[in-house]
């Protein structure tokens, strides 16, 4: 069998964000963190290449700020870190996220398999795992909730609306998993300490070769207020506030 | 200075020269002289980064980073330099403020005397430096239990991993678990511990420069009296860059005898108006509670060491509180140093306890604790936290009032106050003979 690359993205902690009266959003107090789904994707990747009896390693884009989400990242039973420092990771948009990550993915050797989580916990896009499979040419298979070793290739179990679906697929493959797959680890003190003698591999964003500018582009950032009607029904008996409730719901097409 | 980066991994994987449990600024600072001077060391702190379970008021006295390496304050992450000291008393809406400027407390070419620290910034540069030296500093871990051998305390359990040291020391703040752990200390008694609640409330520097009369990087620290309910405790209010660390200290079991909650009797704290205008169109970033060590050199447990574990900083129960000033932080740093230096300076674990306490008098801990002991006698005296406010206040309102009727002499008038507040001029006698006896 052949490594495991987990790819996880170093992003804002969203406890630290403030919305100021202007619906402006405050990010000077924001601490970083690894994305908390892909925290289930980085022990996804650990417990296959442990069944495999093969390595698993971490694979970040970001910022020199990502930097520090290496030690944390190996923390978590990674063997090895690979990260790529570009100052245009600050607004690349999923594809050339995908284009970096791909780049490297190639430069790695012997991978058999790469998972992600099904997108990040700042935007949501579930761009990069479809994306990092088209520059590759490897199969993609999303919203996987299970995971089996199945001879030389996985069998999965994908959460679709209303109905599970199982998908078998060969390697080398990229997977998008949802965060119900496990329940990752807290890293213990040896764990911790071991992460500081691991091998780091750095990557400049410029030596890849790649054109970083964003088709897609953000345009606003915005706080929003949730609206609320607040309508309070006092009058009368209780039967005949329940009534009104339950009218009004349906006026809203609630119930 | 000479650093050395040790190899940690190089010998025993599991081996330090020490562990220290918590990386507050006593750890920290142990951690940073330790590491400094060779030895390897590994810090293990519960919170995921240093500082982040702290809610001390703020304050830092510089000597303390000075004695761990000069010149350290230049780049030290802290808020703004003491230049107000204030004592502030409050009976009912009114209140009396005491503003001492000294600028010799800043002088060019010196430190300042001391700084407003915000402890979550502070406490994780701290730790950096500390790291930079080549300690290891572990976060998001909690130490379970100690590892004995014959007597000796030869390491700590952390979930299912153990690590091993010569010595360790617990550096993991008042009611020091690993103190515990180790019998040198039992749970914590109800009457030497106060409760402290502290908010950050957030306001750009412009408004606390103008609201406090200072310039830009200047601060002021204020300590705040009758502002309790009459419970032993008190107020504190320190200025940071663009926020205002505003707090209570409230002694437990009086706290829990009384009607209003600890929470409402400090919502009624800001809302005084006097202290409503320092903080009005601030938002509270940070709120938190903790227990604060209340008991000064008596609440110092008998034994700081046992062969291979040494206490520092607030698990020692490192902190002076006079009434007009807390100290707790520059205890801690250098606390921290002390041990340090005897770690460093003992054959065998065994000289390590004894020489600390040697140490902790060298670097004159122990004899100021000592030297200002008496002032727990004096704030014991129950009728501080509310009689003598409110006494002062009358008394300002006495002298201040003009209506255009004839005076009264201001002697009889403050007896007659003295006596209306239930007070007698022979309870101020007996605390002047007390404090003079105690100080």
């Amino acid at each position: 069998m052949s490594k495991v690359v987990a790819c996880y993205k170093w992003v804002a902690d969203e406890a630290d964000l403030r919305i100021d009266a202007d619906l402006s959003v405050d990010f000077s107090r924001v601490k970083g963190k690894i994305s908390d789904y892909d925290k289930n994707a980085i022990a996804e990747a650990v417990n296959i290449a442990t069944a495999w009896g093969e390595k698993a390693v971490g694979l970040t884009f970001g910022t020199a700020k990502a930097k520090q989400s290496v030690k944390d990242a190996l923390s978590r039973g990674l063997e090895e870190g690979y990260w790529i420092n570009a100052d245009e990771a600050a607004d690349a948009d999923g594809a050339a996220v995908a284009k970096a990550l791909a780049a490297v993915i190639q430069r790695i050797d012997d991978v058999g398999l790469v998972v992600c989580a099904e997108g990040a916990s700042d935007t949501f896009a579930r761009q990069v795992p479809s994306r990092i499979g088209a520059v590759l040419d490897w199969p993609v298979v999303t919203s996987v909730m299970k995971i089996e070793i199945a001879g030389n290739g996985l069998m999965t179990v994908r959460r679709l609306d209303d109905c599970m679906q199982t998908v078998k697929v060969q390697l080398p493959a990229v997977i998008a998993v949802l965060p119900e797959i496990n329940t990752p680890p807290i890293p213990g003190l040896k764990a911790v300490m071991a992460a500081a003698k691991k091998p780091v591999h750095e990557f400049k964003g410029g030596d890849l070769g790649i054109n970083f500018t964003p088709k897609t582009k953000a345009v606003e950032f915005k706080g929003y207020v949730m609206a609320r009607k607040n309508v309070i029904f006092k009058e009368g008996e209780a039967a005949d506030k329940v009534r009104e409730l339950a009218a009004a719901l349906r006026k809203e097409g609630v119930l | 200075m000479t650093r050395r980066r040790v190899g940690l991994f190089l010998t025993e994987e599991e081996k330090f020269d020490v562990i220290i449990v918590g990386a507050g600024p006593a750890g920290s600072a142990c951690a940073y002289i330790l590491a400094r001077e060779g030895k390897s060391v590994l810090v293990i702190e519960r919170g995921d980064t240093p500082g982040a379970k702290n809610v001390t008021g703020g304050r830092l006295y510089t000597y303390a980073l000075e004695l761990l390496d000069q010149g350290l304050h230049e780049e030290a992450a802290l808020e703004r330099k003491v230049i107000r000291e204030q004592i502030m008393m409050l009976s009912g809406d009114r209140a009396i403020t005491i503003d001492y400027h000294d600028p010799s407390f800043n002088e060019e070419g010196r430190p300042p005397m001391s700084y407003t620290i915000l402890r979550g910034v502070f406490d994780e540069w701290l730790a950096g430096k500390a790291e930079e030296m080549g300690a290891m500093v572990a976060c998001g871990i909690r130490v379970d239990e100690l590892i004995e051998r014959d007597g000796r305390i030869v390491g700590v359990v952390a979930g299912e991993d153990e690590m091993y040291a010569d010595v360790v020391i617990a550096a993991d703040g008042v009611n020091s678990f690993m103190a515990q752990r180790a019998g040198l200390i039992e749970d914590i008694k109800a009457e030497t511990v106060a409760v402290g609640i502290k908010e950050v409330i957030e306001l750009p520097a412009k408004t606390i420069e103008e609201r406090f009369n200072l310039r830009e990087g200047q601060g002021a620290a204020r300590l705040i009296l009758g502002c309790t309910e009459g419970i032993h405790g008190g107020g504190f209010l320190y200025t940071n860059k663009d926020s205002i660390s505003l707090g209570c200290v409230f002694m437990p079991e009086e706290a829990g005898q009384k009607k209003k909650s600890v929470h409402e009797i400090f919502q009624d704290v800001k809302m005084h108006p006097s202290i409503y205008p320092l903080i009005e169109g601030g938002e509270t970033i940070e709120y938190g509670a903790h227990l604060v060590s209340e008991a000064g050199f008596r609440g110092i447990p008998k034994k700081l060491f046992r062969e291979g574990f040494l206490m520092v900083g607030d698990a020692a129960g490192f902190v002076i509180n006079t009434g007009y000033s807390i100290r707790g932080i520059d205890l801690a740093i250098v606390s921290g140093i002390a041990a340090a230096r005897a770690v460093i300076g003992a054959e065998g674990t065994a000289a390590a306890g004894p020489l600390y306490m040697e140490e902790l008098k060298k670097i004159k801990l122990l004899p100021t604790m000592q030297a200002q002991d008496g002032f727990s006698d004096i704030l014991e005296t129950a009728w501080l936290y509310d009689k003598v406010p409110d006494l002062a206040a009358d008394v300002f309102e006495n002298l201040f009032t003009v209506t255009g009727e004839v005076p009264g002499s201001v002697k009889k008038d403050v007896m007659r106050l003295i006596r209306s507040n239930d007070l007698s001029a022979w309870q101020f006698i007996k605390l002047g003979f007390k404090g003079m006896r105690a100080l």
